[in-house]
């Protein structure tokens, strides 16, 4: 922005020029210059994919067809069906709890200020990064190998996948924390471990629940995707049934995890809001109630928050606290939790043998991954990561396109008419609860194989991720800002331009680079439904049980998602 | 004029026995970096069953001494001695037993949010008790009456199952308070415990103290602001300037206009030349 330092005199005499703008700083140069090479990539990816308009219109015809060919559903009796849903159910449980436990101390050793020192903390910082960065799929075929078919292989790959994102979030609250209670408990002669219980878990112990909850939504819809290597439950129900073209059973279980992932958002989004104290109040229209409960009171947002006080006792003095509503509720959903755990333990067979066995067993096993496979395959497996990354690239370009008009749509502050807003709100939440890996098979099924299905997926996907994000990102710019554009008498489209977009449009390029990240880690699998790229090989290669293969394409998607992850923070910093 | 500062020596009546500290300071040096002195030289004994006011500028080293005293930081130079254990290089289990017997009030009180008023004051105890605790029922009965008492000393007794950050500020403060009681401690450091209080709670929270110190013999050792509340409430004052003290004598002895110049100065070089521009 210049500055005008003088006045124009009335006589137009000898006017200053205009201060130069200052130079860009070579770090703002490279990000720009990224930021339009990756554009060109985006752009030549989708031209490359040839996902244009006509491969669209070939399509239809697909589409009818797997219409035709998907009635009626073909639901599997009741009892075999309530058994895959407990076993998925089952598996999630173990896989998110297991998480949580692992989590736990790997975020206290991460966090600069519970951290035992320098060395601990980067050891944890790298287990979050590595855990993060290997996709669970990949985990669950090194776990089939190494303890055999059964709930444990997918257990562990969820489990320790997780640990990525919960370990971090878990980091980053107790880093966030006051650490006044800890030093309190300090001062007073307290251990170290009390420290951290009393001063640090208690206190913390709704968002662990939280982003525990949270973690399961999506373990849930990860799971089916764990079907096609073999892992039981609905995954692999629908993988058996798509492998053989039953196409009215493999949809018929599609909408079973589809109504489960929101039945399970529901819940969880509930729990949710109630843990970390979210405005309870709930609109009187039940799609919006709906929509509030699944996003934690995002869709109507903004009423008055109810407190509610917790009763006194008074009169005699119990030393333990009194069997309130609250303590009620407490008991109860501690008991449920250890019931579920219990509960899952059996359901997904849990079996210590197998586990003792593995572990045993894993050196040897874990031999037939190394050394990895190298030569001529190479060539292969660079072309498939490539086109991994052509749709990464084209999903967020058409992500994006699709997603930044929905969520300007859905800001609150941007378009006054609420049945728009709450249009655009409840559409957000519905495609955030839509599983990727089913939209990808459907387009699969539409498109054919390939990488058109793989981006159309996940460009869906990123409406339910993009969409959100850009609508809050407005929803935070300065109203003094837009009052001050709109008191010199500029019209609404000018204000927003003006001053709604421009205070948000770092963030919005922020977002789009987090869609980037998120789209490449979700592009090595896609493959495995047919959808194109890496994943397709690294299903193969653990198929005919080419190991060394599979170790290849490990280092291949580490290098690719944590480049792709470097690229995207730096921006991401840079911008912001 | 008489000097602002005399020596604890020159000030001390002449008695057959040295008075008993029960914490003492020699050259106590502090170094942040090289350049940041938090304390720089500071030697004080704090006799038993006192009231001790530290009055200082922010930054001026009251926190850090406050600190030393219960090994939360540790000195770069010199010698602290606390209820006769010297605790400057005291390792972790001898620090742990040395800090059961120091109660210690924070400006922000410290609690933990969501836990309830009962189960903060029982984590005073916790320096006595083995391993952790999960909720306020693992806490040993005994544990928990007496937290309930002293809840019932500070008036909050009424309050002990709701949650801790539901209540204000001054109520906090007072459970703070409790916290530091269960732990039946002989030395009692307050960092600026009125800091964040209205005045009618501010005078509240220093009558607290001061009742409980006395009832319980106390040596307490106290930071604050408020000149006029320090001269009121303490047997002594000690004033400090960019770390070195500045001021070492009996309240009583100090009137308020030479209590404020402890905050109208700036450090000087050296401290004879500080005591020297505050005697005026």
């Amino acid at each position: 922005m210049s500055i005008i330092t003088s006045i124009p005199r009335p006589d137009g005499a000898s006017e200053r020029s205009l201060p130069r703008k200052p130079p860009p700083t070579p770090n703002s140069i490279a990000v720009a210059v990224t930021l339009l090479l990756l554009l060109c990539a985006a752009v030549w990816s989708t031209v490359e994919l040839r996902i244009n308009l006509a491969t669209m219109m070939d399509s239809i015809s697909n589409a009818t067809n797997f219409l035709a060919r998907m009635f009626p559903l073909d639901f599997p009796p009741a009892g075999e069906l309530a058994a895959l849903i407990f076993e998925t159910l089952a598996i999630v449980v173990l896989a998110t709890v297991l998480a949580v436990l692992i989590s736990v101390p790997v975020a206290l050793f991460a966090a600069w200020n519970t951290t035992s020192g320098k060395y601990s903390r980067t050891g944890a910082r790298v287990i979050i990064v590595l855990a993060r960065a290997v996709p669970d799929l990949i985990l669950a075929i090194i776990f089939l190998r190494i303890f055999g078919l059964g709930a444990l292989p997918g257990i562990l790959a969820m489990g320790l996948h997780s640990v990525g994102m919960i370990g971090k979030l878990y980091a980053d609250a107790v880093e966030e924390l006051d650490n006044g209670p800890q030093e309190a408990i300090r001062a007073a002669g307290g251990g170290r471990v009390q420290q951290i219980v009393s001063g640090i878990l208690i206190p913390l112990m709704p968002q662990i629940i939280a982003t525990a909850l949270h973690r399961f939504d999506i373990n849930l819809r990860i799971s089916v995707i764990l079907g096609y290597v073999g892992i039981g439950g609905i995954g692999l129900a629908i993988a058996t049934a798509l492998r053989s073209l039953n196409y009215q059973r493999g949809m018929a279980l599609a909408l079973v995890v589809l109504l489960l992932c929101i039945a399970v958002e529901l819940i969880s989004g509930a729990i949710r809001a109630a843990l970390l104290g979210g405005d309870r109040s709930r609109s009187r229209n039940r799609t919006v109630s709906w929509a509030d409960r699944v996003s934690e009171n995002w869709v109507s947002r903004g009423q008055k928050k109810t407190g509610t006080s917790e009763g006194l006792d008074a009169g005699a003095r119990p030393i333990a606290p009194p069997w309130n509503a609250d303590r009620v509720r407490r008991f109860l959903s501690m008991s449920a939790v250890l019931a579920i755990v219990f509960l899952s333990l059996i359901g997904a067979e849990f079996s210590w043998e197998a586990l003792g066995y593995g572990l045993a067993n894993a050196p040897t096993t874990l031999g037939a991954f190394f050394p990895p496979a190298g030569g001529d395959l190479l060539p292969v497996l660079l072309s498939e990561m490539l086109v991994t990354v052509q749709i990464a690239l084209a999903a967020t370009l058409l992500g994006s396109i699709l997603a930044v008009p929905i969520g300007i749509f859905a800001a609150r502050n941007v378009v006054t008419n609420r049945a728009v807003q709450t249009f655009f709100r409840v559409l957000i939440v519905f495609i955030r609860g839509l599983p990727e890996l089913i939209v990808a098979i459907i387009f699969v099924v539409i498109t054919g194989l390939g990488g058109v299905a793989g981006a159309l997926a996940l460009a869906i996907g990123a409406v339910g991720l993009l969409s959100k994000l850009v609508a809050d990102s407005l929803e935070e710019t300065d109203v003094r800002v837009q009052q001050a554009v709109q008191a010199h008498g500029a019209s609404r489209t000018q204000v927003f331009f003006a001053a709604t977009v421009r205070q948000s449009a770092p963030a919005f390029v922020a977002h789009i680079m987090y869609l980037l990240d998120s789209n490449i880690r979700a592009a090595t699998l896609l493959g495995i439904v047919g959808a194109g790229g890496i994943g397709f090989l690294l299903l193969n290669a653990s198929r005919v049980m080419q190991f060394d293969v599979v170790t290849t394409i490990v280092m291949l998607v580490l290098v690719v998602v944590l480049t792709v992850e470097a690229i995207s923070l730096w921006i991401r910093k840079a911008v912001h | 004029m008489s000097s602002f500062v005399q020596s604890r020596e020159a000030q001390a009546p002449v008695r057959s026995e040295e008075p008993r500290y029960d914490v003492e300071l020699k050259n106590v040096t502090k170094r942040f970096s090289p350049t940041v002195l938090g304390l720089d030289g500071v030697s004080a004994g704090f006799e038993a069953g006192k009231v001790t006011v530290l009055l200082g500028l922010s930054g001026s080293g009251k926190s850090t001494l406050l600190r030393h005293i219960n090994g939360l930081q540790r000195p770069t130079e010199g010698e602290i001695s606390v209820l006769g254990q010297r605790i400057e290089n005291a390792g972790d289990a001898e620090l742990r037993s040395i800090r059961r017997r120091i109660g210690f009030i924070f400006q922000n009180f410290h609690l933990v949010g969501p836990m309830s008023v009962l189960e903060n004051v029982c984590t005073g105890k916790l320096g006595s008790l083995r391993g952790p605790r999960l909720s306020l029922l693992m806490y040993p009965r005994s544990v928990r009456v007496e937290a309930m008492e002293q809840l019932e000393r500070v008036g909050l007794a009424d309050r002990a199952f709701q949650r801790a950050d539901t209540l204000s500020g001054g109520q906090q403060q007072r459970v703070g308070i409790a916290r530091a009681l269960i732990q039946k401690p002989d030395v009692l450091l307050a960092d600026e415990p009125v800091a964040s209080l209205d005045p009618v709670s501010s005078a509240q929270v220093i009558e607290l103290i001061k009742r409980i110190s006395r009832e319980e013999n106390l040596t307490v050792i106290c930071s604050l602001h408020q000149v006029e509340l320090a001269l009121e409430f303490s047997d002594r004052i000690l004033g400090l300037q960019a770390g070195r003290v500045v001021l070492d004598r009996a309240s009583a002895s100090i009137d308020q206009r030479e209590a404020l110049q402890i905050y109208s100065k700036v450090a000087t070089p050296s401290p004879e030349a500080s005591m020297k521009s505050l005697a005026g």
